[in-house]
């Protein structure tokens, strides 16, 4: 079942277009990163998909329905927007009981989720002695109130400690696992690498790729580099099994598209003594930036859409 | 509504603002009051205190406040800009225009609670006072009376312009600057200088509802009509530039 769906949207303030015909859908109980450089559009999407921005064209449903015309909103979705904003003056427990009286939720959801959030200690202090890292957990806080099946943040890892990163990954991953959908944008793909289902790539205002996180790393050729003092050898060994390879430096080789073990074995059958052998992972951040940088553009509107 | 209206007086109450403000309002009531009651009869003061227009002229100085009240709807709405807030309040309820009525609702309600602090404050410094004068009035006269509850309708209308003021003009601090100066600037050159086009102005409805005859002023009942038709104005006009605004 398709939880957020994406039409046709596009924006334009005066002559600038910041989302051009956008469209996109997130899975029921999965998790999508939103990924796009800085200025790609991801938080004007977002606040066209929450009706805080009037799309210029084109629409966008969270379970199947405009933002605007959802009975109690809270109850169905929970954002943390990048500029996730409090009265400085106003206490945090304050700030998640005036949202929680808004949305006629019950009282007693306010301590819940300063206790998962871990705020529950601070409930009682003023925000504006709060950290960037706090101010997070608080958005997030807000978030919840309504236990909603399907939760949206925009760059949420911003301010984060490593361990707040880690907490994070693994509450978005309880949470998707339960059935319901997160929606997350970043800039790094490698912050979110670990926790999605899929990715949603933005640049410019307009659709890169919308993949699934394994279909993805099936776009580059995983390999293996060896470290030998007979390089030469082994590279004509392995291109005589039909294995692409090629010298990297005058003691290093790197075979593309296959595995240790059949390295190891064209190694073994010539003869060849290796120091050094490790399967290279792709580098899906490399991968990511090639994706959405201007000069290829020629590229990602080609070949690989 | 119901609970968009009970969040909004919750707002107000988890902030400072309001209690400095209502602070203010109140602290104006003791000089006010007790300025009209020195200068009366004097030669560049109020109307001597033994005629109706003097007592009237002692009881609208306990609605002095009432442009405090009208920075309170500025605050209440300007406020959720500068600050943010009005992200998540839009989120919780997308449908704006119920928003910017429950402000309106609660910053009239607000308003209208500090109108009646000030109201009786106003009688309990000056009934005293002016009883050992031998001057003794009546509250339910229609020199008290009318005078005391025109000045309470004038705030709790100025608390919808507030809403409105601050509905229209993004920027907090400009908003409560344009808003004074307006009134204590721009209306007090009209009406002084200009008083047929003056006494058409917001402020010179609000004043001519506290029942002192002023020269130029509207009768009471025409600034009630026209204050209440500002007060709309406002609060449709600012509602109608809420809903279109993008929130980005």
């Amino acid at each position: 079942m398709t939880s957020i769906q994406i039409s046709g949207l596009t924006k334009r303030f005066g002559n600038v277009v910041a989302v051009d015909n956008l469209s996109f859908e997130v899975a029921q109980g999965s998790v999508t990163g939103f990924l796009g450089p800085n200025g790609a559009g991801k938080t004007t999407t977002l606040r066209m998909l929450l009706g805080l921005i009037e799309p210029t064209t084109g629409s966008s449903t969270i379970n199947g329905k405009p933002y605007r015309e959802l009975v109690d909103p809270f109850r169905h979705v929970g954002a943390v927007l990048e500029s996730a904003s409090f009265h400085p003056g106003r206490r945090a427990r304050d700030h998640l009981r005036v949202l929680c009286t808004a949305a006629g939720l019950a009282r007693t959801r306010v301590d819940e989720v300063l206790d998962e959030v871990g705020l529950a200690d601070v409930g009682d202090r003023r925000v504006k002695g709060f950290s960037l890292g706090m101010r997070q957990r608080l958005g997030l806080a807000a978030a919840l109130l309504g236990e909603p099946e399907v939760l949206i943040l925009d760059e949420p890892a911003n301010g984060l400690d490593p361990e707040g990163v880690h907490w994070l990954r693994k509450f978005l991953r309880t949470y998707a696992d339960q059935g319901r959908s997160v929606l997350v944008s970043s800039h790094l793909l490698a912050e979110i690498a670990q926790t999605v289902d899929n990715v949603v790539i933005i640049a410019k205002g307009r659709l890169v790729i919308q993949s699934s996180l394994a279909d993805l790393a099936d776009r580059t050729r995983p390999g293996v580099w060896v470290r030998t003092p007979q390089a030469q050898a082994l590279r004509d060994a392995l291109t005589a099994k039909g294995i692409a390879a090629e010298l990297t430096t005058a003691e290093t080789v790197e075979a593309l598209e296959t595995t240790t073990e059949a390295v190891g074995i064209v190694a073994a059958g010539a003869g060849v003594v290796i120091f050094e052998m490790t399967s290279k992972h792709f580098d899906l951040e490399e991968y990511f930036l090639e994706l959405t940088t201007p000069t290829t553009d020629s590229i990602t509107n080609g070949a690989l859409r | 509504m119901k609970n968009l209206i009970h969040a909004e007086l919750l707002k107000l109450r988890t902030t400072r603002m309001i209690f400095g403000l209502a602070f203010t309002v109140l602290a104006l009531v003791p000089i006010s009051v007790m300025g009209a009651i020195v200068s009366a009869g004097k030669p560049r003061g109020g109307p001597a205190l033994g005629t109706g227009e003097g007592i009237r002229a002692v009881m609208s100085a306990g609605s002095s406040g009432v442009l405090t009240v009208l920075i309170i709807g500025i605050l209440i709405m300007a406020g959720e800009f500068r600050h943010g807030t009005v992200t998540s309040t839009f989120l919780v309820s997308p449908k704006r225009g119920r928003v910017v009525g429950a402000k309106i609702v609660a910053s009239t309600l607000v308003g209208t609670g500090i109108a009646i602090a000030a109201a009786v404050l106003t009688l309990a410094i000056s009934v005293p006072w002016l009883a050992s004068k031998h001057i003794h009035v009546h509250i339910l006269s229609h020199n008290v009376g009318v005078v005391l509850l025109g000045g309470i309708a004038a705030t709790a209308i100025y608390a919808v312009v507030g809403v409105g003021v601050g509905s229209l003009i993004r920027n907090q601090m400009a908003a409560v600057v344009v808003a004074l100066g307006w009134t204590l600037v721009a209306e007090s050159l009209l009406i002084d200088l200009a008083h047929e086009i003056g006494r058409w102005t917001p402020g010179a409805a609000a004043a001519a509802l506290d029942g002192v005859s002023r020269n130029g002023l509207l009768p009471m009942w025409g600034g009630a009509v026209l204050f209440v038709a500002y007060g709309l104005l406002f609060a449709a006009g600012g509602t109608r530039f809420v809903m279109r605004r993008d929130v980005v």
